[in-house]
């Protein structure tokens, strides 16, 4: 009965829901964020978003010192904090594993601050890192450690270092979670022979362990770098990229000018400077996940 | 008896004439209303407009004011405006100028004459009437915490070091006198100040006034990098480099002011008639029973600083009943109203209902000192520049402004580039 | 001291020094959670307090109380809050398991030309900040009318929970055995029976763990929620937090008992699938 004889392969039908819920709220919004970035969009007049300006917006951001700070410091931030996040995951990981009773309480407790929403996080941090009435300096004054109230939110390396802080805490849980997964998985056989063959426990763990969790470590990586952009949340609230444009990272600046500003065209070019960024580390640590499963042997 | 005032005026201008009962059956209205605790209250009376109306009323957003505003940028790109009223705030309100409609076909002059007429003269948009003001205007005075200003000693030692009575502030040198004075950091300080987005830009932009000075030129061109304006910012940068003010001031908005003047650590704050019932409420603040407030100081070209701004409501022009509407709006913000509202502290924006809160005041000591320097404080009230790149600007200055503050910059570079950020702004919209 | 003593005590030492940073740690994950616990039950002055207070003189419910309060008098409206997230929650992270299952599936059973780049194209549609996407999609959502709608957002949130999903339920199918399917399809099942008797049960940790990552990240959206959202018919709890935020005030401790109120269901789901969680990634790890 059947007129045509097109029949879509299977895994194509099985894999329509997701293109087509993936099309619909991601592509499209993205194309119209595309196109609105050659033109002079601003929210409060509609009207501009028919005017083309060719590539005005991405010149003028090249040209613009402080969106370069912003990108430079995005790019810090990231680093920083996907590393120390990795470190103290697997610290943490590593302590859990030890520990043979209440075990499910640990890592009930381990997880605890992924129940935290990122715009909680930054009123949270926001009065504990408080100058004047915040629960730190409080702490470091009741204990005489210093008699100063420190600007953590204005300096502009402890502003960095709130932030960073604020999102290593929100973020470690999910490096600590995957890694312990990581430990559970690793054989004995290879750590037992090591032992008997007079490896020290850093020995073993530097070169039977370590290489085993790699896998973990950048899956872990690789979700973390997809949403980092969660960040944004914390920045916000905590500095909103101040004082003085020393906490400015993409994020703000994306939400400041397309939002207060109204300016969305510009914003939407400042978009794709960022989502180049994601794109770019989600694909490095992609890769590297890759070449550690193969040089495990679990690639197939 | 004043709603039938209310509903005698606005048949005057209905088409049909007939203000009663089920005037406005079967409409219903989409409203967009601020939310927040102290907003609330207000809204219970909606459900009497009703009442009397036969109309309906439907709140489908209901935000803090940043959100709103957001929003309302949001609805107007997408376009989707189906709905009526919509809380508004003068310092916003000239960032939309197509989407509200004028009001003053829908009232009468007289009407509008039992408004507070600065406060009308704030709520248009070149001649177009957008909003109607509720109680809640805000302007800043200065409170201050009464002991230190009894106390013998400081009395003696301040009269030896500046040759002059120790008394509550009536310039800003005497407030930056004081505020060294009082300091002793890291436990306690002479005064503080908002330090970022528009709120810093707002507090300079009085400041400029105070000395002088002008944000805007005329034909909107930035104006502030000028010897108004220098002197204006080095009173920030000295206030920051001498320790008057906490150190994390650059990062503090109004909630960090007002908990931070709540917790006994702060001797003079600039702020806002909100606050009053706050700060003297000993569940809440250190300092209750030890508030005083006077009128905010004047600059050096004897002028005060007010920089001010009131809520309201608007009707946009989509609306498709904008009578009823209106109706609503005038209802939210009549005499009836605003008693309701500002019996709960904030100022209103109607002439009677001044004289009634004050003399509700009475007998209540602090209420009454309260109160006072509001009336004049409102007095010495002047709206934030009515351009629609208003909030774009600020945007450009503050992080010049914190930078001047935190010592990156000198004042006069930091103006000069924020000046040619503003100019930038404007040349690029057209505006001149 | 011999040689065996010596020993006993390095072990004692290292047992100790274990304890101490474990502890450490887990004081520095818990603390910040916990001051908010403890400041939804304290009056507001105290909080704020110079001199600080460090032991809190009087513990009340008056945040909560007030919380479920009449509007007005410091009352939010946390139930529709709450039930709004839930079902948006709920729903969302249905959806998306069974669309990141029926992909995942593909992904590990099929053969096709340009799987690696359909998959990447997947993974980076998920690397799109919330920020630069949020207004093309509330314009979007605006002319479909879909805004303010329950089913706006969990819409949203499945194609936001789709490709992380996806990905380590791939990874789970793949460690099931191509032979067990084929074997019960031998056996004279049908391709979806073998599926669902073999395949999906050895995979279900797996899921498991897939669907906890999407609920919490469902739950604890805002950037999106706060431009999707509208009225109390649809504001989910994070956006509810700034309902204790006005122009010139923050209600610190009201945040912090509905803060409470959202961080609690979220806990006691992780508790109960923890153990799958772990086990669950443990096999994703791998392979994949």
């Amino acid at each position: 009965m059947k007129l045509l004889p097109l029949r879509l392969p299977t895994w194509f039908l099985l894999l329509l829901p997701a293109i087509i819920i993936l099309l619909s709220v991601v592509l499209i919004p993205l194309v119209l964020s595309l196109y609105s970035s050659f033109t002079p969009y601003k929210l409060t007049r509609p009207e501009t978003l028919y005017k083309w300006i060719g590539e005005y917006n991405y010149v003028k951001i090249a040209g613009d010192a402080n969106f370069w700070w912003a990108f430079g410091r995005t790019v810090f931030l990231l680093t920083i904090a996907l590393n120390l996040e990795m470190l103290l995951g697997l610290g943490i990981a590593l302590l859990v594993n030890k520990v043979t009773w209440g075990q499910r309480w640990l890592r009930t407790i381990m997880m605890f601050p992924m129940m935290f929403s990122p715009i909680l996080v930054g009123f949270q941090f926001k009065f504990i890192f408080n100058d004047n009435v915040g629960l730190v300096n409080n702490a470091l004054q009741s204990l005489g450690i210093t008699d100063q109230a420190l600007p953590w939110l204005v300096d502009g390396k402890l502003a960095m270092f709130s932030i960073i802080f604020a999102e290593v805490w929100m973020s470690t849980s999910v490096f600590a979670i995957l890694i312990l997964a990581g430990l559970f998985a690793i054989p004995r056989d290879p750590l037992e022979a090591a032992k008997v063959d007079g490896c020290t426990p850093w020995q073993s763990f530097r070169h039977i362990t370590l290489p085993f969790l790699m896998p973990f470590i950048y899956i872990a990586l690789a979700i973390r770098s997809l949403d980092v952009a969660r960040a944004y949340d914390i920045v916000k609230i905590m500095t909103n990229g101040g004082p003085a444009r020393r906490t400015e990272l993409l994020w703000t600046m994306i939400g400041r000018t397309g939002y207060v500003d109204a300016k969305m065209g510009l914003a939407n070019a400042m978009g794709y400077a960022s989502i180049i960024l994601a794109v770019f580390f989600t694909v490095y640590f992609f890769r590297k996940l890759s070449a550690s499963r193969s040089s495990l042997g679990f690639d197939n | 008896m004043k709603r039938t005032v209310l509903l005698a005026t606005m048949a005057m201008c209905l088409p049909f004439g007939s203000a009663v009962a089920g005037d406005f059956d079967n409409v219903t209205l989409d409203a967009k209303l601020i939310g927040g605790q102290q907003y609330e209250a207000l809204y219970a009376r909606i459900a009497e407009w009703e009442a009397d109306t036969g109309a309906k009323v439907n709140v489908i957003s209901k935000k803090n004011h940043f959100e709103l505003d957001k929003e309302f940028k949001s609805d107007i790109a997408a376009g989707s405006l189906g709905w009526c009223v919509g809380s508004n705030h003068s310092s916003f309100a000239s960032q939309y100028p197509s989407l509200y409609t004028d009001m003053t076909p829908f009232l009468t002059e007289e009407f509008i004459g039992e408004y507070v007429d600065s406060n009308i003269a704030a709520s248009m948009i070149g001649d177009k009437l957008v909003m109607l003001p509720r109680a809640q205007f805000d302007v800043s005075a200065m409170y201050y915490q009464k002991d230190l200003y009894e106390n013998e000693d400081n009395q003696q030692r301040f009269k030896e070091k500046y040759g002059y009575d120790l008394m509550p502030p009536d310039t800003w040198e005497q407030v930056s006198d004081q505020a060294m004075f009082f300091a002793d950091p890291p436990n306690f300080y002479g005064t503080q100040f908002a330090g970022k987005d528009e709120a810093i830009v707002g507090r300079f932009y009085e400041l400029v006034i105070s000395e002088g000075g002008q944000l805007f030129n005329e034909d909107w061109s930035p104006a502030f990098n000028s010897e108004a304006g220098v002197r204006a910012l080095d009173w920030f940068v000295k206030m920051y480099e001498s320790g008057a003010v906490p150190k994390g001031t650059t990062s503090y908005l109004w909630d960090e002011l007002g908990a931070g003047f709540a917790s006994g650590t702060v001797a003079l704050n600039l702020d806002w008639p909100g606050w009053a019932g706050y700060f003297n409420d000993p569940e809440s603040s250190k300092v209750a029973g030890n508030v005083g407030v006077v009128v905010q100081p004047q600059g050096s070209a004897g002028i005060r600083t007010g920089w001010s701004g009131h809520h309201g409501f608007s009707v946009t022009e989509s609306c498709e009943n904008k009578e009823a509407a209106a109706s609503l709006v005038a209802f939210l913000t009549n005499e009836e109203s605003q008693m309701l509202e500002s019996s709960a502290g904030p100022l209103p924006t109607r002439k009677a209902v001044w004289t009634h809160v004050v003399e509700q005041a009475g007998t209540d000591a602090y209420r009454s000192e309260v109160l006072t320097a509001f009336q004049s404080a409102a007095e010495h009230a002047f709206p934030a520049p009515k351009t629609p790149y208003w909030i774009e600007a600020t945007n450009v200055i503050y992080p010049e402004l914190q930078a001047a503050i935190l010592g990156d910059k000198t004042s006069a570079e930091a103006l000069e580039t924020a000046s040619e950020a503003v100019d930038e702004i404007m040349l690029e919209n057209g505006v001149y | 001291m011999d040689i065996n003593q010596q020993h006993r005590l390095k072990s004692y030492c290292l047992k100790a020094g274990h304890l101490i940073l474990l502890f450490i740690a887990m004081s520095i994950i818990c603390l910040p959670g916990l001051w908010i616990v403890l400041n939804s039950f304290r009056p507001t002055v105290e909080i704020m307090a110079k001199p600080p207070v460090w032991i809190p003189n009087s513990l009340s419910l008056d945040h909560y109380r007030a919380m479920f309060g009449a509007v007005g008098e410091g009352g939010v409206p946390v139930g529709r809050y709450f039930m709004n997230s839930l079902i948006i929650s709920l729903t969302s992270t249905v959806i998306s398991m069974l669309v990141a299952i029926s992909g995942g599936y593909a992904f590990a059973r099929y053969r096709f030309r340009g799987k690696s780049v359909i998959f990447v194209t997947f993974m980076l549609t998920r690397a799109v900040p919330g920020v630069a996407l949020s207004l093309p999609l509330f314009i979007v959502f605006a002319r479909v009318g879909i805004i303010d709608t329950h089913f706006g957002l969990i819409l949203a949130y499945v194609a936001m929970n789709v490709p992380f999903s996806i990905w380590l339920i791939d990874g789970f199918f793949r460690q099931v055995p191509k032979e067990l399917g084929e074997a019960a399809e031998i056996d004279g099942c049908t391709r979806w029976q073998a599926f669902w008797k073999v395949e999906f049960p050895v995979a279900k940790a797996g899921i498991a763990s897939a669907a906890i990552f999407a609920f919490l990240t469902s739950w604890n959206e805002y950037a999106l929620a706060s431009q999707l959202t509208r009225s109390v018919y649809s504001k989910t709890m994070p956006v509810g937090l700034l309902d204790f935020t006005s122009e010139f005030t923050i209600n610190w401790g009201g945040m912090c008992a509905l803060a409470v109120l959202m961080i609690i269901p979220a806990l006691v789901l992780t508790f109960i699938v923890q153990k799958h969680l772990i086990s669950g990634l443990t096999f994703g790890g791998i392979k994949g």
